[in-house]
Formats: C-alpha cells, sequence, structure tokens
C-alpha cells in the first residue's frame, strides 16, 4: 500500500504509447503562432475602436459597429481575430484541464464541454459577422438606429 | 604514537554549534494511512548538511527514520527531498544557509509512490529514462575512437551531468498531475545524446518525445532547472529538444 | 525494446516465503566492474545483476580525475612505460604480470568506453584529451605524462552512466536495493564452488536466493572503517566481509590509500587533477613543500608519498589554520576558464561545503581514506583464489575488492577506474566461457537458512547499544591508530578497541522492527562488516614489520624486501568471535610475480 494522497501517480505508466496523429505539436506551433498574430490583430482593433477617430473611446456605439462592418476589411479582420483567439484561448484551456483535470471522468466531460462551446462560439460569431444588418428590413423604425434609411 | 590532535581540522569550538528544529514528514506503511510530520531538534554545525541533520535523527533519536543516502557530496543522486517546499540534495544543502529560526520542513519528492519516509518507488522514473533510448546509437566500427570536435563535445556538455537523482521530475507540475509525462529527466538524458555527432538515432528519440506526452507538455515553468542540484539548464535543453523536433533534426 | 522484460526478473519458485531465481551468471554489484562485467556477460548468457542501490549510485561515479592509457595522443607515451609506473607505484608489490595486462588492455578499455558513448574531453584534433597524474611518467620516471583520459572533472560519473546506459540497452536484469549477504557453496567433485547467493530485498524484506553457474564479486570497497573519507556511506564491505567469512583468503588487507586531498574535516575528494592540471600544495608559509620531498615531479608524487608528507608537515608545525591542522592546495594562478573546463565540480565542493572561492583563495585540504589495495585474491582471469593458487571454479571478483595485484602496496591515481574496466570485463568474459560447459552446483535445501537466522536475529535485538555509537568509535579509532603512520603500539591500541567494539556488538539495538526498508537493520548487518574488515586490516598491519607504500610503520620505516616483498594473505579459522584476533586470524604469505623491474629505491 502507497499513500493515497497526491504524491502517488494515479496511474501506471502506459507500457507502449499509442501513435497517433500530434495534436500537441500543432497545438504548440499554434498557441505561438495565434499568439504572435493576436498581438498585431489586437492592438490595431483597441486602436481602431478606443483611440483614433473622432471621439474616441466614446464614439464606440451600435452605429459605430455597424459602420465598421459595412467595410470587408474589418469583417475579415475581425474573423480573425474571432477564430484565433476563440482557438488559442479553448486550447490553453485545455491545456489546463489535462494538466490539472485528474479523474479522466470528468476530464472528458470538461474538454467536451469546452469543444462544444467553443464550436458554438465559433459559429454564432461567423455568422453575426457575416449576416449583420443594422437595419433588417421588417423591423418596427422605433428599434432601428437613426442613420436607417426610413422604410 | 598517536595524532589525535591533528586528526580535528578547524576544531569544531562548542560554541559555533547551534539547534535546529527539523519537521520530517514521516510514513510507514505498515502503520500509517497518512504521512505525518514529526519534530525532532537537532545540534548542527555551520558546515553540516541537511542529510547530517537526518543522520543525526537516525544514530541517536530514532533508528526507524528511513531515507536513501550515499556519497553525501551530491554526485550520486540517491537523497533528493524536498526541503522546505524545494527539490534538493539533502548532502548539497548546508543547514547554515536554510532559515533556522523557523523549521526545516523534509519530505519525500513528489509525484512518485511513497514507499515509506523519505523513499520513493523510483521504478517509474526509470521507466520512462529507458524509454528514450539513452545509449549511443552508431553503426561505424572504428578501430579507434570517433573523432569529435571540443565544440561538438561542448554541445550537450551541460545534459552529461545529469545524475538521474529525480530532483526534476518530481518538481513538475506537469509530472505531479497524473505522472504520464516524460519528464524532465528523460528528456535531459535524450537530449545527451540528440546532440552528441556521434549519436545516428536523433530522429527516433526525437519522434519518441514528439509525442502526447512528450516534450509538448512542457510549460516552462522552470521548477526543474531551479530544482537540478547539478547546475543543468534543464527547461533550456527541453527548449532545444522541442526546436529540434520541428526541425525534424539535431 | 529498451523496457527490462518482466518474465526475467521474475523469480522461478517461491518456497516457504523465499524467493528462487536462476540465471547462468549472477553478478553482485552494480558499480564499474559489475556493469563492466555485465556487459560481457549479458551478451553472452543469461545474467542477473545485484546491488544494494541503483546502479546509478555506485561509488564508481564519484571518481573524478581519469582513467590511465598510453594512447599517446597528446605525447609520447607507451604501455610499458605505464607498467613500470604502476609497478614503481605500487612499492614493488605489484604482481608484475597483471600490471603488464593492465597497461596493454588499458588501451582497448579507454576506446572501447569512448564506443559505448563516453564524452571524454577532445583534443584540437577530435581525439581524447589525456592530462597529467601523480605518478604517471614518461622513460620510467624522467618526467610527468599525460596519460589520463577524462571528462573534465567527471570522469567516473562518466564512465559509470555510460555502462548504465550500455545496461539499459542490452536489457541487463537489475535486482536493485538487494542486499546479498550470503554467498552458497557447495563441494563438487571435492572442491567447493558456488552455487548462487541469497538477497535481502530492502523493499519487502524478503528474501531471494539467486542460483548462478558462475557468481561475480564486485562490491567495491570498505573505505567506512575510517571516518575522515572520500567514500560513500554504503562503501562498508559487504562483498568481501562474505568472503571473508566463507573461510576464502584476503590479500594484502594492510595497504590502504590516502589521498592527499580530501577537503579539510570533511573527506570529499577534490581529484588529483587539480595537481595534474597545475595545483601546488602550500603549507602555512606558502611553502610549495613537495619541492623538498620530491624533487623531479613535485606534486605529482604518488598519493603515498604526497599524503606523508602532508602529514610529516603538519607535524613540524608547517600546518595552516588557527589549530595548524590542514594544508593548501593552491590553484588561484590557473585561469578561471581553465578551471570551469577542468575542475568545474571540485571547485563547487569547495564553494559549497567550506564556502572558499577557489578562483582566489586556496583550499584547505587533509589527506583522506580513499581505496584497498588490498581484497579478494584473483589471478588475472579475475578468477577468485582459494590459497596462493588454487582457482574457486566459478567465482570472480573485480574491482575494488578484489586484489589482483595491480596495485600493490599503493595505487596510481587513474588506475582504479582502469582496474574496474580491465578487470570487470575479464571477469565477464571468463565467466561467461566459463558457464558454456559448467553446470548449476546444487543448492542445499536450508540455502537461505544462515540470511534468515541472521536478519532474524539483528531486527530482534534489543540490546543498549547504538550501531552508530560503535560504528563512530570503530572510525575514530581507526583514524586515529591505523592512518598513514602506524606504529605497533597504535596498532595494538585499535585492536584492542575493534575487540572492545566486536564485544558490545552483541548487545546492539535495532529501532526499526519493520520489513519495508529496514535500513536500521541494514546498518547493523554492515556494521558487522566493518568490524571483521577493520580486524583484518589492522592485524595485516601489525605484522607487516617494514613501510612500503600506504603503509607506513614509523617503528619499521623502511622497506623491507628480504622479509616483506610478499602479499599478505589473511584467512579466517576458527571462533570469528574469539576474544584474540589472532585465535581465528591466521596470516602466510604469497609471492610476488617479479617479470621486468627488479625493486629498486623508490625515489621520485
Amino acid at each position: 500500500m502507497t499513500s493515497s494522497t497526491i504524491e502517488a501517480p494515479r496511474s501506471p505508466r502506459p507500457v507502449a504509447r499509442k501513435r497517433r496523429v500530434n495534436w500537441e505539436k500543432w497545438g504548440w506551433l499554434y498557441m505561438r503562432g495565434s499568439g504572435v498574430l493576436l498581438i498585431v490583430l489586437i492592438a490595431a482593433h483597441l486602436f481602431t475602436n478606443l483611440i483614433a477617430g473622432q471621439g474616441g473611446v466614446k464614439a464606440i456605439d451600435f452605429a459605430f459597429v455597424g459602420g465598421k462592418w459595412s467595410n470587408p476589411f474589418w469583417k475579415v479582420w475581425d474573423t480573425l481575430l474571432l477564430w484565433l483567439a476563440l482557438i488559442h484561448g479553448s486550447n490553453g484551456m485545455r491545456t489546463i484541464v489535462n494538466d490539472y483535470v485528474s479523474n479522466p471522468k470528468v476530464r472528458k466531460t470538461m474538454l467536451i464541454a469546452l469543444l462544444a462551446s467553443s464550436v458554438v462560439l465559433l459559429l454564432l460569431g461567423t455568422l453575426v459577422i457575416y449576416t449583420f444588418d443594422p437595419c433588417p428590413a421588417g423591423s418596427l423604425p422605433s428599434d432601428l438606429p437613426s442613420f436607417c434609411p426610413a422604410q | 604514537m598517536s595524532t589525535v590532535l591533528e586528526e580535528r581540522p578547524a576544531a569544531a569550538d562548542a560554541i559555533q554549534k547551534f539547534t535546529a528544529t527539523m519537521m520530517i514528514r514521516r510514513f510507514d506503511p505498515d502503520v500509517d494511512t497518512e504521512p505525518r510530520w514529526q519534530e525532532f531538534s537537532v545540534e548542527m554545525l555551520p558546515t553540516d548538511r541537511v542529510l547530517d541533520a537526518l543522520h543525526q535523527i537516525k544514530w541517536e533519536q530514532d533508528g526507524s527514520l528511513t531515507f536513501r543516502r550515499s556519497c553525501a557530496h551530491g554526485v550520486c543522486g540517491s537523497d533528493a527531498m524536498r526541503i522546505n517546499g524545494r527539490n534538493r540534495l539533502a548532502c548539497k544543502t548546508l543547514m547554515k544557509d536554510l532559515d533556522i529560526s523557523k523549521p526545516v520542513y523534509v519530505e519525500a519528492i513528489k509525484g512518485l509512490p511513497l514507499e515509506k519516509d523519505l523513499v520513493v518507488d523510483m521504478e517509474p522514473f526509470f521507466a520512462s529514462y529507458r524509454e528514450v533510448q539513452p545509449f549511443l546509437q552508431s553503426s561505424s566500427k572504428p578501430e579507434k575512437e570517433r573523432l569529435q570536435s571540443a565544440e561538438q563535445r561542448a554541445r550537450f556538455d551541460d545534459t552529461t551531468k545529469c545524475i538521474l537523482c529525480a530532483a526534476c521530475t518530481s518538481s513538475c507540475p506537469v509530472f505531479w498531475t497524473d505522472g504520464q509525462y516524460f519528464g524532465p529527466a528523460a528528456i535531459v538524458n535524450a537530449h545527451r545524446f540528440i546532440f552528441d555527432s556521434r549519436d545516428e538515432a536523433s530522429e527516433v528519440r526525437l519522434d519518441i518525445l514528439n509525442d502526447k506526452e512528450g516534450v509538448w507538455r512542457c510549460r516552462t515553468t522552470f521548477n526543474c532547472t531551479e530544482a537540478c542540484p547539478r547546475g543543468i539548464q534543464v527547461t533550456q535543453a527541453i527548449a532545444e529538444v522541442k526546436a529540434a523536433v520541428l526541425r525534424g533534426r539535431p | 525494446m529498451s523496457d527490462i522484460p518482466d518474465s526475467s526478473t521474475a523469480p522461478t519458485r517461491t518456497i516457504d516465503g523465499v524467493h528462487y531465481h536462476q540465471h547462468d551468471i549472477v553478478i553482485v554489484g552494480a558499480g564499474g566492474a559489475g556493469m563492466r562485467a555485465a556487459i560481457q556477460a549479458g551478451a553472452g548468457a543469461s545474467t542477473a545483476v545485484i546491488s544494494k542501490l541503483y546502479p546509478t549510485r555506485s561509488h564508481t561515479g564519484a571518481a573524478q580525475g581519469g582513467m590511465a592509457a598510453a594512447l599517446a595522443n597528446v605525447e609520447d607515451d607507451n604501455w610499458e612505460w605505464h607498467t613500470f609506473d604502476t609497478v614503481k607505484g605500487g612499492d614493488y608489490l605489484v604482481d608484475q604480470d597483471a600490471a603488464e595486462i593492465l597497461a596493454k588492455e588499458a588501451i582497448t578499455a579507454v576506446l572501447e568506453l569512448e564506443n559505448m558513448g563516453l564524452p571524454f574531453n577532445r583534443t584540437p584534433e577530435g581525439k581524447i584529451d589525456q592530462r597529467r597524474f601523480g605518478g604517471h611518467t614518461s622513460e620510467h620516471g624522467k618526467a610527468p605524462v599525460r596519460r589520463a583520459c577524462y571528462a573534465a572533472d567527471r570522469t567516473g560519473h562518466m564512465i559509470l552512466q555510460t555502462l548504465f546506459q550500455n545496461c539499459v540497452k542490452l536489457g541487463i536484469n537489475f535486482f536493485n536495493e538487494f542486499y546479498v549477504l550470503d554467498l552458497i557453496m557447495t563441494e563438487v567433485d571435492g572442491e567447493k564452488r558456488p552455487a548462487g547467493v541469497v538477497a535481502y530485498e530492502l523493499s519487502t524484506g524478503e528474501l531471494h536466493v539467486f542460483q548462478g553457474k558462475a557468481v561475480i564479486f564486485a562490491t567495491g570497497g570498505f573505505g567506512k572503517i575510517y571516518k575522515t573519507t572520500s567514500n560513500a556511506h554504503t562503501l562498508t564491505g559487504d562483498g568481501v566481509g562474505i568472503i571473508w567469512r566463507k573461510g576464502l583468503p584476503l590479500e594484502d588487507m594492510e595497504f590502504f590509500q590516502f589521498h592527499p586531498t580530501g577537503l579539510a574535516g570533511l573527506g570529499i575528494l577534490l581529484s588529483e587533477a587539480a595537481r595534474g592540471e597545475g595545483a601546488i600544495l602550500r603549507n602555512s608559509e606558502g611553502e610549495r613543500f613537495m619541492e623538498r620531498y620530491a624533487p623531479t615531479i613535485k606534486d605529482l608524487a604518488p598519493r603515498d608519498i604526497v599524503a606523508r608528507c602532508m602529514r610529516t608537515e603538519i607535524r613540524e608545525g608547517r600546518g595552516a589554520g588557527p589549530n595548524k591542522d590542514y594544508l593548501y592546495l593552491d590553484i588561484t594562478h590557473l585561469s578561471p576558464e581553465v578551471i570551469d573546463a577542468k575542475l568545474p565540480d571540485i571547485t563547487e565542493f569547495a564553494r559549497t561545503y567550506l564556502g572558499v572561492e577557489p578562483y582566489t583563495e586556496p583550499v584547505p585540504v587533509l589527506p583522506t581514506a580513499h581505496y584497498a589495495m588490498g581484497g579478494i585474491p584473483t589471478n588475472v582471469k579475475a578468477e577468485v583464489l582459494s590459497d596462493n593458487t588454487t582457482v574457486v571454479p566459478g567465482l570472480y571478483a573485480a574491482g575494488e575488492c578484489a586484489c589482483v595485484s595491480v596495485h600493490g602496496s599503493n595505487r596510481l591515481g587513474t588506475n582504479s577506474l582502469l582496474d574496474i574496466n580491465v578487470f570487470g570485463k575479464r571477469a565477464g568474459d571468463n565467466a561467461v566461457e566459463y558457464v558454456k560447459t559448467a553446470e548449476f552446483a546444487p543448492l542445499p535445501d536450508d540455502a537461505a537458512e544462515f540470511v534468515k537466522g541472521l536478519i532474524d536475529q539483528v531486527r530482534g535485538a534489543t540490546g543498549t547499544e547504538r550501531i552508530a555509537t560503535l560504528r563512530r568509535e570503530l572510525q575514530e579509532s581507526m583514524d586515529d591508530n591505523a592512518q598513514v603512520f602506524r606504529t605497533e603500539e597504535t596498532l595494538i591500541a585499535v585492536t584492542e578497541k575493534i575487540q572492545e567494539l566486536r564485544e558490545r556488538f552483541l548487545n546492539i539495538s535495532v529501532q526499526d522492527k519493520g520489513k519495508r526498508f529496514n535500513t536500521d537493520l541494514l546498518e547493523a548487518i554492515e556494521l558487522g562488516f566493518l568490524l571483521d574488515l577493520a580486524e583484518v586490516v589492522v592485524y595485516s598491519a601489525l605484522s607487516r614489520q617494514e613501510s612500503r607504500g600506504g603503509h607506513f610503520r614509523e617503528d619499521f620505516p623502511k622497506r623491507d624486501d628480504e622479509k616483506w616483498l610478499v602479499h599478505t594473505m589473511a584467512y579466517l579459522s576458527g571462533d570469528a568471535h574469539s576474544a584474540d584476533a589472532g585465535d581465528h586470524i591466521k596470516l602466510s604469505t604469497k609471492p610476488v610475480v617479479i617479470t621486468n623491474y627488479q625493486p629498486m629505491e623508490r625515489k621520485y
């Protein structure tokens, strides 16, 4: 009998390791690559939203976002930002779960939940960026921002 | 004639002695269900090491205190243990360098199965080591020595210093989780051969370490580098192996 | 692939709680000699290596300076000069046929290690670099020669690691933390042969019987009979002690080497390589005193001479420090770059343990008990002898535990790492040859009985004496009376002390009564071996009324070739516990093999 506290490895080492697609290597590379890109993407994002233009941070409102997304350049920019950051974050979370959650069942559950939420957020976010219409047809005029053409 | 007086160098004056309190995490699998802390008081000289304190306890107070030790000067790697929360060799840690106004806490290294008191099962550690093929593989059969320049030799010098004490691996938080990670020591020993100009199996070892439980699990917390009693730049060695995996060659 | 298959380390059967294993070759000890033998044996026969430690903990790893071989990579050299130096270094008590083999096979031994992967330091051309070492000269003593192949000041570490790596490669079966406590000898066709060994498994407290056709002892030395020693805590001479208790002889036990440069007060070794790289020994006046004693090679004189000179300096009042009781090793004139490249570990020892910065300050040093020249007598095939000439078939010994004798009365620096490789290999090769035709000697039914009794008796000991107290008293008495200088008076004093300690040993207490990792129990058993061996050392020293190599009798300060150009052979006879050592130790002599070099005065 050995101590049942955290000191003991929870499972004996497997005799042979299974060889399969190496997500760890690509994951590791992805974190570094996406990290570098995100610095540029986020810096520019923050600059345009908070500092540039008239009024700086006070200029942000629904109309500001609507205006930005009328430009395809910012659509692509924000899509990149969304995908790179969300996957970066999720992969980081996955690492933490792998490092600190020892119960295999809990670990699997958490990883599946993480994957599911990431996929949902990615799809939803992408959908919003590309289907965003500040002045949807058939809405009540009172719900629409002022710059929408009167219907 | 007897040379008693001559044999006592730097005659240890009684005034130099000091008393220290040792808190030792005891565990006897036949009696205890959980480890327990036990307090001892020891008389120490400034040149005494933590190992001397343990010996004093074992030899003068409680013979059942169990720990591994052999060379007592930091080259055999038997007595890696957690001293005041840091992995160190008991024979390389001088009592005077610790804060003895407080108790000195000594416990077994973490992440390997605790067997008794300060002794852990080293087998999982050596199993990892064996898996990286830690031996020279070369097809040439030279009549004399293989030539190697001083620069080529220096490339892997740092990692040849490893004494397999497990201080690094058992200080690694990733290893603590489930013991599945190869651990710093195995990677260090792979590094020693991957970067040896005489070796021909670097690709094999890089492939072994390009594994789910391989180098990518390293989170660069630097615990291993800090723990290494031989001063090996362990985290750097792991980073060099990562870079070599990406390159596909040393 | 490199994983050791479980099947071969599993016992073949278990009877009454005793596990039985069967291997062609059983190697006891996993230091340099044991693993070098295992590399030969494992390739040719079923082999088990049993060690009381993990192999990489063995004390081979503490060796620092180098391994001698006349490669002539950096300057002119040949194995014949090496032979001469070995013979002269050993004060002509070396068996010259063995020394020739040692020097000749040194060259292949070094190259084999390199081929196995050992990272030697290199010359600018990429060859193995070599450096100077004490007693190694060119042209029979003309000048120091660069003969020691080295890897910084961690040559032993590299050898131990390299041998272990190759054992992993070969899938050698290791039984780690198994204490061999008995050798089983069975009479076959009128002669005694080894049938196997009995080992105590530290982690469980269970007994294992290893049956083998051949048994190789590679158990190292017994420096723990002294207090100030470079030896590990685990060097308690168990293997030599087992052989002794079996009634087999021990050779030249009075010759123990004191290494000149141990850290003062601690005994931790500072390699002779320091002096090989130019370090200088100085007394309190800053004088390079070795110039007076050995004008030709000065600080690079053999260890016995330097240790004696150091003791003399201290006696004559030129010791340094407040109590004038140590000397200095000075490397301050070497550049930090050279020190870091060639002597990194020993400078770190000085910093860690004495708080001295070797770049700028001289390091306090004192002679420290280092190496047993004597041990289990073997021939050049590493076969153990039961008298001056008779071989015990199937029993081999190599390394410090053995006495071939290539070291005579004083071993040259770098010849021990050489010894383990040359004679470890020979032991392995000859054992493989032997088991090809030999049968297993039958095991007695009660093979483990003796060890079982010993363990039960010691574990049950509830006396009043502490093991550590007895051991400390033994070590202090040995340091005071049987160290560099000896006289009849001091040797009798320590004999009486040992006698007293042996009586008190019957009244020891062992506090740990458990089965798992009972190191308390084993320290008691180890003390038993230490007492036995210390007694043989002192008794042999008392009888040798001359001064030669590591054995210096102040009452007989001259070498006496007329009477004492012979090996001492000690036999256990009669009751081992009888009061007077003379009642149970019988001494005889064995002629020294002389081929080319007639004894001459030993001057450096």
